[in-house]
């Protein structure tokens, strides 16, 4: 069965990845399906001999199925979205002894980046369409809205799925569903907006349906949220902070680490920035929630950035005059945040955060 | 108690039957270990909600004080003895994955009874090795983990950061210990440590790199400790690509124990060795130890000043310290991209003076000295760095080599 299965795969007949998968599944193994089909735009033949050297790994030789085994990432069968798992490390894992947001948002993005590989876009970083490298185009962020209910720790493993699809006529969006893999359970979610700009003019443009019948083909037919309910925090607007914030922290510089392949400033990076500011008081009390940012403007190497900070209701804050409680005390909190260039003002990222009281 | 629709939720892939009691059994963990003791020794019945009593013998690893979790068990010696009507969910099940699923219960309430151990790592041993968690060798003195490059850290020209080998050093020292079954509270200490709120410090860190990796590229590295002096720890480790088995990379380090409270050295207390001593090595350090002075950088020696660099939420540990890696990134801030985009660092010494936290201002100062007097493109280029804080207090002193960058196509 699994050589009829590689035969297969390797005459092109079925999916890589469903040969893959299934090969695993014949040898009865509970093994997580280890063997990526990265075609990485090398020639058709070198593909399948690679795969079908991996497919006899996932076996559990040792040599090239380590490295399969290791990257644990997979189209799952119906090839409609991606699956990888990943372990915590140590460094990865902050103040709360928990993984940081920072690390999180890291792992969507490599997974992201892991998934548009596999399906044979490009590798530049880019995740581009055949299309789209013909006319220059990439993809860019333009609202990015994670929610983690349980951080995990350090030794925990991950399980991340996620899938595209399309949005309106101008974008595509990416989902995630992040889920401890020990116990099955959600431990967040997240979901963001992609549009295509030229990389050399960062002008913004449509998504013609060239492009768009070039990834459709990789994501699901109906649509899948992974924020189904009506009326949920992704949805909402970012208003602009009341001046003067109530919290700053200015002239905050790109270090060479927060650079990515291409010398622009990680979208991680930005979320770094945007807690900046956040209290010392809320920071020791609470744990991030919900984070969402709608990315406006690149930010260069060279530049610096101000990060602005103020309490989404401050200007509720007594009611009728009867003493409300403070901050710290509070269960959920939230926060409205804004970055922009120290030197001529304008805006980067404008975002809203919330943060649920811990329990010490 | 179990359904095969949460199996479902786990994993929407249709499986053999074994892999759905392998799955099912993972979500059947309700329990609590009252009766483990904390090495993780199952002694007793896991429940009180009546699942299966098993009793099962952890392989103990050669060289090792105390007991542990082994990754393997004796099979045969598994019993169980449980009422019948506790059995309901079991008895859904092909008997010899009923095995399988003792197994794995034992495992996950072993891993239950870490996690009440407040910051405590849970250790999802019934991964197996489809997680490169690492492991001890046979030897019993060297710890040898796998890593993948990720794509977030690879640096600007492609290749992994030197940061991002620098953590994977860091998470394989941790995982060591606590393969050995040696972590007590806080990074990195054993219980008597802990006892007397000790920690180690690094002081000295020498690293050589031969080769960066790519993204995706596995490396596998090797670590293992040996004493320094009467008091203090050395920690190697061997870095090899583990495709081609070439060297990536070699390093030593030196540690000194410091109490927590008082923040004064310490020396090493004889419970401690006991601990530990086992594990020391009798080998010489993998790297001739570099023994020049580390000059002292001042604004005026200094060719390169960075200023303004402070430490964000995310470079803290959870003591609130910057972790030392981070210093590393912060030393090159002052390096000129003009040696970054030419050369390659190779090697690097650092000697580490004060920590920082959060609120510290920081400051980083490099110096080129000329290597070649003819200044030809083809020489290696050493520079001498400092970290310090606004008010002068160092940080960090370093030395670095940089090598030409070889012409390779990216």
């Amino acid at each position: 069965m699994a050589e009829m299965l590689r035969f297969c795969a390797a005459a092109g007949l079925i999916r890589y990845s469903e040969a893959a998968v299934a090969a695993a599944e014949c040898r009865g193994r509970r093994r997580w399906a280890a063997v990526r089909c990265s075609s990485r735009a090398i020639p058709g033949q070198e593909a399948a001999s690679r795969l079908v050297a991996g497919v006899g790994a996932v076996g559990g030789a040792e040599g090239k199925g380590l490295a399969e085994r290791l990257r644990l990432g997979s189209l799952v069968p119906d090839g409609l979205s991606y699956k990888e798992s990943f372990v915590v490390r140590c460094y990865e894992v902050g103040i709360n002894k928990t993984a940081t947001v920072e690390t999180i948002a890291n792992l969507l993005q490599e997974v992201g980046c892991n998934h548009a590989q596999s399906v044979g876009f490009s590798t530049d970083g880019f995740a581009t369409t055949p299309t789209m490298r013909k006319l220059r185009l990439i993809w860019v962020t333009s609202r990015m809205h994670i929610e983690i209910y349980k951080y995990p720790a350090w030794g925990d493993v991950v399980e991340i799925e996620t899938w595209c699809q399309g949005e309106g006529r101008i974008g595509t969006r990416r989902d995630w569903i992040l889920k401890d893999l020990a116990t099955g359970e959600v431990i967040g979610r997240a979901t963001s907006k992609w549009v295509m700009m030229n990389q050399d003019t960062r002008k913004l443009q449509r998504v013609s349906d060239e492009v768009r019948e070039e990834y459709l083909v990789f994501c699901p037919r109906t649509p899948r949220l992974s924020f189904p309910e009506e009326n949920n925090g992704s949805l909402k607007k970012i208003p602009k902070l009341a001046d003067p914030a109530q919290y700053s922290r200015l002239g905050l510089v790109p270090r060479r680490a927060d650079l990515d392949m291409n010398q622009h400033v990680n979208n991680v990076t930005y979320i770094g920035w945007v807690l900046e500011s956040m209290p010392q008081e809320i920071i020791d009390t609470h744990e991030l929630q919900t984070i969402t940012l709608d990315y406006r403007r690149e930010c260069q190497h060279d530049d610096a950035v101000d990060s602005l900070t103020s309490s989404e209701f401050a200007e509720n804050g007594s009611t009728n005059g009867i003493a409300t409680t403070k901050p710290h005390d509070q269960e959920l909190q939230q926060f409205l945040h804004f970055l922009k260039s120290s030197g001529t003002g304008l805006e980067i990222n404008r975002g809203r955060t919330e943060w649920r009281k811990l329990i010490r | 108690m179990l359904a095969s629709t949460t199996v479902s939720a786990f994993f929407p892939v249709p499986s053999s039957s074994s892999v759905v009691s392998a799955k099912a059994s993972l979500k059947a963990i309700t329990e609590s270990p009252e009766n483990l003791d904390t090495r993780g020794n199952v002694a007793k019945p896991i429940s009180s909600s009546g699942t299966m009593e098993v009793k099962a013998q952890a392989q103990a690893l050669p060289k090792v004080n105390g007991t542990k979790i082994g990754l393997k068990i004796d099979a045969q010696k598994i019993e169980e003895d449980a009422p019948s009507a506790s059995r309901t969910f079991y008895n859904q099940l092909p008997d010899w994955s009923f095995l399988f699923a003792a197994i794995t219960t034992i495992f996950l309430a072993a891993e239950k009874q870490f996690t009440l151990i407040d910051w405590k790592p849970r250790r999802p041993d019934m991964f197996g090795d489809a997680f490169d968690l690492g492991k001890i060798m046979q030897d019993g003195l060297v710890f040898r983990q796998n890593f993948s490059v990720r794509s977030y850290e690879i640096g600007a020209d492609g290749t992994a950061s030197i940061e991002t080998l620098m953590n994977h050093l860091q998470e394989t020292a941790l995982n060591h210990v606590r393969s050995a079954g040696l972590l007590g509270d806080g990074f990195g200490s054993t219980p008597q440590m802990s006892k007397r709120n000790l920690i180690w410090v690094v002081t000295k860190m020498q690293v050589l790199v031969e080769q960066y990796p790519s993204w995706e590229d596995v490396v596998e590295v090797d670590t293992w400790v040996a004493p320094s002096g009467k008091h203090g720890m050395r920690r190697d480790w061997h870095v090899h690509d583990y495709q081609t088995g070439q060297t990536v990379l070699r390093a030593t380090s030196v540690w000194v124990m410091m109490n927590k409270q008082t923040r004064r050295l310490s020396k090493l207390p004889e419970e401690v060795r006991e601990e530990i001593g086992s594990y020391f090595v009798d080998r010489d350090p993998v790297i001739n130890e570099d023994s020049r002075k580390l000059p002292k950088l001042e604004d005026n020696t200094a060719d390169y000043v960075r200023r303004g660099l402070t430490p964000r939420w995310g470079d803290l540990d959870i003591n609130q310290h910057v972790n030392n890696v981070k210093y590393i990134g912060w030393i090159l801030e002052s390096v000129p991209t003009s040696i970054l985009e030419s050369y390659e660092l190779a090697g690097m010494t650092l000697e580490y003076r004060r920590e920082c936290g959060r609120d510290s201002m920081l400051q980083s100062l490099s110096a080129v000295s000329d290597k070649s007097p003819d200044g030809s493109p083809d020489a290696s280029i050493e520079c001498q760095h400092l970290l310090r804080m606004e008010c002068g207090a160092e940080i960090v002193r370093c030395r670095t080599d940089w090598q030409p960058k070889h012409a390779q196509g990216l």
